[in-house]
């Protein structure tokens, strides 16, 4: 029966695949036509293609000796510079000593020939076809048509709209650079470039989405990385058809290993020097054009749990703080399930005094325990979601709210005991500890308490190890997701429970980078010590 | 496909073992944290009182109620009459509403006609029940039980709680020793040796009721027979090497006030010998301790002092121990377990033994070797007096 049904599924979806493959083709949209020779019917072409659209600006114009050569830039108003097309466009044209006195000798209906003796920008390129001309318009070059050539020319003169580079609001940090990616891509390139300088650091351009024609870039490094992962990389791009890219998650949704599973499978950063180090690790990132979120792959389990910040304070505060991460995440995901559990079913396991008082502040409660845990929990996403998507100050507003009705109110009335405030709200801080599984942990949370009020602890330890489970089946691009824990690495395991000292950590991380790398990142013998004498400086 | 839905089933079947659906709401708990068995004169049948925690009352700030001293009390003592345990436990239910909950029960009294009567008939369910912990701590009352559950302990809102910090605390003094019901019952099964449960009364002043272990009661066939007081049962303790610490009070070296000295650590030695169908048992103690408190003037912190401390020191001990044995062999109880002993160095005349052993019980010498060395003198090394030059 089941299979019946999971056959008329891939049936009807290979039908729906089919069918956008032969929209894609549809004749019209994507022309491959030549461009003509003739200005005016290029001209009449192309502003019917835009179908006239407003933003449109042709200028025509004359220019050479005898102002013989006729001319027309194209580009759309709102997205080029127009001080700049001046400055560089038709004043050489039209003024330029050498045109003006120059006996025509020089045909100008050539193209490389006012490319490489007039434009002064480097940032242009040869057009032929129609589609091409199109495109390079419409992502805001300026298009130099010339009566008499077949090519066309698109110089790169988009005005530069975008932000400054500022701290990223969702990974701030105490130590470290302040600095976070952008929208714009070109400069999301050069931030990681200002990091790695290297001539083996590889920048690999895609182009994805049939309208939004978003830049997407691939970076890596090829000594590092292992080639299969770029090359999977590069097919999972490749397959994506769809119109619109508008934020790194639409990539991430389209390559990640198993879209059915909570955890993620590819990370996401704001950062450079975060970015870079996993870069220098292995991993390759992916940059999407108007998002500030770098997408980098392969992702394992553990890298949720550092932060840049263990790597820039010293080893033993690192290592602290990261054994309270993975506190955090058991707590944020069991706490709510294991007081249920242990009150509900398993009243004897709590010491004779606890329950005496958690009994007393449940002694007015009239609900059962998992409904009171679900009330509040819900309750607290709410107010999570609520503040999070309101301007700051009414947000401020419903965490006043929140914490005084929900809170103070709830317990006062009887509705909610005390001890159930104080688990949900340890939950809540909990679960912003680990900020990368939130949206896992969030899930997990609702999932184990609901086990834990039909089955108590045994339900919980169900649900415990279908989790482990798994996640131990998850891969990353080829990384099983538990490395190194599983399967084990014993050098891998130096930057997992604790942070091991920077001068001991010499190899790469075995199961990201290539088998073929020098698997040494540093050389050995590094630990720092004062100078000594009779060693002579030879350590 | 298949083999997903097989582990989705295997999941699904796994909660059917768990076997504890029953939910139970913690307020519809009858916590129970203490429990007596008396006698009931009138009928014969037994009367069991639980002790109840009151969640209502218990929440109270302790600041206004004065923490169950007066006013309402923070546990209710129910009492229901029955012709076994488990049936008066059930009975309760008729006036509690709610079944009650004894996982956490902290000490069960018995009443001195209960014990008098013997244990027998009333052990049994609680080791059977599930519910209910074997650690849970065994007690005998000089009276009644259910009137030490009534006592009013001042720092305690619970008395059932209160016996069982008392209990816990036996190391200080080792005057009585921790009994649970699991380490009675293996004393129970012994053919020989006879267990012992702390005794625990009720001292009544003007308006309070303070609860007291006065000593520890010996049972013989489930029976009580008899009690012994504190020294007797240190003198126990020293031969089985439980002493923990305590506090050892002889006549300074001049003899004119006392040297007190607290125990550190002692252990023993128990040699048991059959010579001649003689039965000597050679106890070895070794005992160190610490000069606590002296009431004389005189520097006691000296080798010829200490000398005649630690003389005097190893007197008390072995008058203890023979406090205890002469007890024991009034009361024909082999409190020492000397019996397993003889029984696992000569198992063979042991079979001859065991069927009279109350006969050869009380013919049994002791040479008892004591060790007492002091290690210390705390904070002092000069007592604090006039100083005098010597």
């Amino acid at each position: 029966m089941l299979g019946f049904i999971y056959k008329k599924f891939r049936y009807l979806s290979l039908n729906k695949k089919n069918k956008h493959m032969l929209q894609n083709d549809k004749p019209g949209k994507n022309n491959n036509k030549p461009i003509l020779p003739d200005l005016g019917k290029n001209l009449e072409v192309i502003k019917d293609v835009l179908n006239n659209s407003s933003d449109v600006t042709v200028h025509e114009f004359n220019f050479g000796h005898d102002r013989k050569f006729k001319g027309a830039l194209i580009f759309i108003s709102n997205l080029a510079d127009k001080e700049e097309i001046h400055k560089n466009i038709l004043q050489p044209l039209m003024y330029n000593a050498l045109l003006l006195n120059n006996n025509a000798d020089i045909d100008y209906t050539e193209i490389d020939n006012i490319r490489k003796d007039l434009i002064p920008t480097t940032d242009n390129q040869k057009v032929t076809l129609l589609s091409d001309l199109l495109d390079n318009l419409l992502a805001g070059a300026t298009i130099l048509l010339i009566n008499g050539s077949r090519e066309a020319l698109a110089i790169k003169l988009k005005k530069k709209e975008s932000r400054s580079i500022e701290e990223p609001g969702t990974e701030v940090v105490v130590r470290g650079p302040r600095e976070g990616f952008i929208e714009d891509v070109n400069t999301n390139i050069a931030l990681i470039r200002r990091k790695i300088k290297d001539t083996d650091l590889c920048v690999e351009k895609f182009v994805i989405g049939d309208m939004s024609k978003t830049d997407v870039y691939i970076v890596y490094l090829r000594s590092v990385a292992n080639p299969k992962l770029i090359e999977e990389i590069r097919i999972r791009l490749k397959r994506i058809k769809t119109e619109a890219i508008l934020e790194s998650g639409y990539i991430e949704q389209f390559i990640e290993d198993c879209p059915y599973s909570v955890f993620p499978t590819v990370s996401n950063s704001e950062k450079p020097d975060k970015v870079a180090a996993k870069i220098l690790e292995g991993r390759a990132a992916i940059l999407v054009d108007g998002t500030p979120f770098v997408l980098v792959v392969p992702m394992v389990f553990i890298e949720s749990f550092q932060s840049v910040e263990d790597y820039y304070a010293r080893p033993f505060f690192a290592s602290v703080i990261r054994v309270i991460r993975f506190l955090s995440y058991i707590i944020s995901t069991l706490g709510p399930a294991i007081y249920v559990a242990l009150t509900v079913f398993h009243q004897e396991l709590i010491p004779t005094r606890l329950l005496i008082s958690i009994a007393e502040g449940r002694e007015r409660v009239p609900f059962p325990a998992i409904l009171e845990a679900f009330l509040m929990l819900f309750a607290f996403d709410l107010l999570r979601e609520a503040g999070v998507r309101l301007p700051k100050p009414v947000g401020q507003t419903v965490g006043i709210v929140g914490a005084l009705v929900l809170g103070e109110a709830s317990v006062q009335a009887g509705l909610i005991s005390p001890i159930m405030v104080i688990v949900v709200s340890a939950t809540a801080i909990a679960s912003f500890a680990v900020p990368a599984q939130t949206d896992s942990g969030t899930i997990l949370r609702y999932i184990y308490l609901a086990l834990a009020g039909i089955a108590g602890g045994f339900g919980v330890i169900m649900g415990l190890l279908a989790t482990l489970m798994h996640l131990a089946s998850l891969r990353s691009f080829g990384t099983p997701y538990l490395w190194p824990v599983a399967p084990l690495n014993l050098s891998g395991l130096k930057d997992v429970f604790i942070r091991v000292p920077l001068w001991t950590m010499s190899k790469r991380p075995k199961a990201i980078a290539w088998d073929g790398c020098d698997s040494c990142e540093q050389s050995q013998g590094l630990m720092p010590s004062p100078y000594k004498k009779d060693n002579n400086g030879s350590k | 496909m298949g083999k997903k839905m097989v582990i989705i089933l295997c999941f699904l079947m796994l909660f059917a073992l768990s076997g504890c659906l029953g939910a139970r709401q913690i307020n519809d708990l009858e916590i129970v944290i203490g429990m007596g068995v008396d006698k009931d004169e009138d009928t014969g049948s037994i009367l069991l009182t639980a002790q109840v925690v009151k969640e209502a009352t218990a929440e109270k700030p302790s600041g206004s109620a004065g923490g169950g001293g007066g006013g309402d009390k923070a546990f209710w003592n129910v009492s229901s009459r029955g012709e076994s345990i488990f049936d008066a436990i059930r009975q309760i239910t008729h006036k509690t509403g709610n079944r009650l909950f004894i996982s956490h029960n902290q000490a069960v009294i018995f009443g001195n006609v209960i014990a008098q009567e013997g244990l027998q008939e009333y052990i049994d369910f609680f080791l059977r029940a599930h519910e209910i912990r074997p650690t849970a701590l065994i007690l005998v009352a000089e009276d009644r039980a259910s009137d030490v559950l009534d006592a009013k302990p001042e720092t305690e809102k619970f008395p059932a709680m209160n016996i069982a910090k008392l209990v816990d605390t036996y190391g200080f003094t080792s005057h009585f020793y921790e009994v649970n019901m699991k380490d009675f019952a293996s004393c129970f099964m012994s053919p020989t040796t006879a267990p012992l449960v702390p005794l625990v009364s009720i001292v009544q002043d003007e308006d309070c009721k303070d609860i007291y272990v006065s000593g520890m009661v010996a049972f013989k066939n489930g029976k009580m027979v008899g009690k012994l007081n504190h020294d007797e049962v240190r003198g126990l303790l020293w031969v089985l090497g439980k002493v923990e610490s305590g506090v050892i009070i002889v006549p300074s070296p001049n003899e004119r006030g006392k040297a007190v000295l607290e125990i550190v650590k002692a252990k023993s030695k128990v040699t048991p010998e059959l010579k001649d169908g003689k039965i000597v048992m050679h106890i070895k103690i070794k005992e160190e301790s610490s000069l606590s408190e002296q009431t004389t003037a005189e520097n006691l912190a000296t080798d010829k002092a200490f000398e005649k401390i630690q003389e005097a020191t190893a007197e008390v001990i072995r008058q203890e121990v023979m406090a205890a044995f002469d007890k024991s062999r009034e009361l024909n109880a082999d409190i020492f377990g000397f019996g397993e002993m003889l029984h696992k160095k000569y198992s063979e005349e042991w079979k001859d033994l065991k069927d009279n052993w109350d006969e050869i019980y009380p013919t049994i010498d002791l040479i008892i070797d004591v060790e007492s060395k002091i290690i210390k003198t705390d904070l002092l090394k000069k007592p604090v007096s006039p100083g005098k030059e010597e």
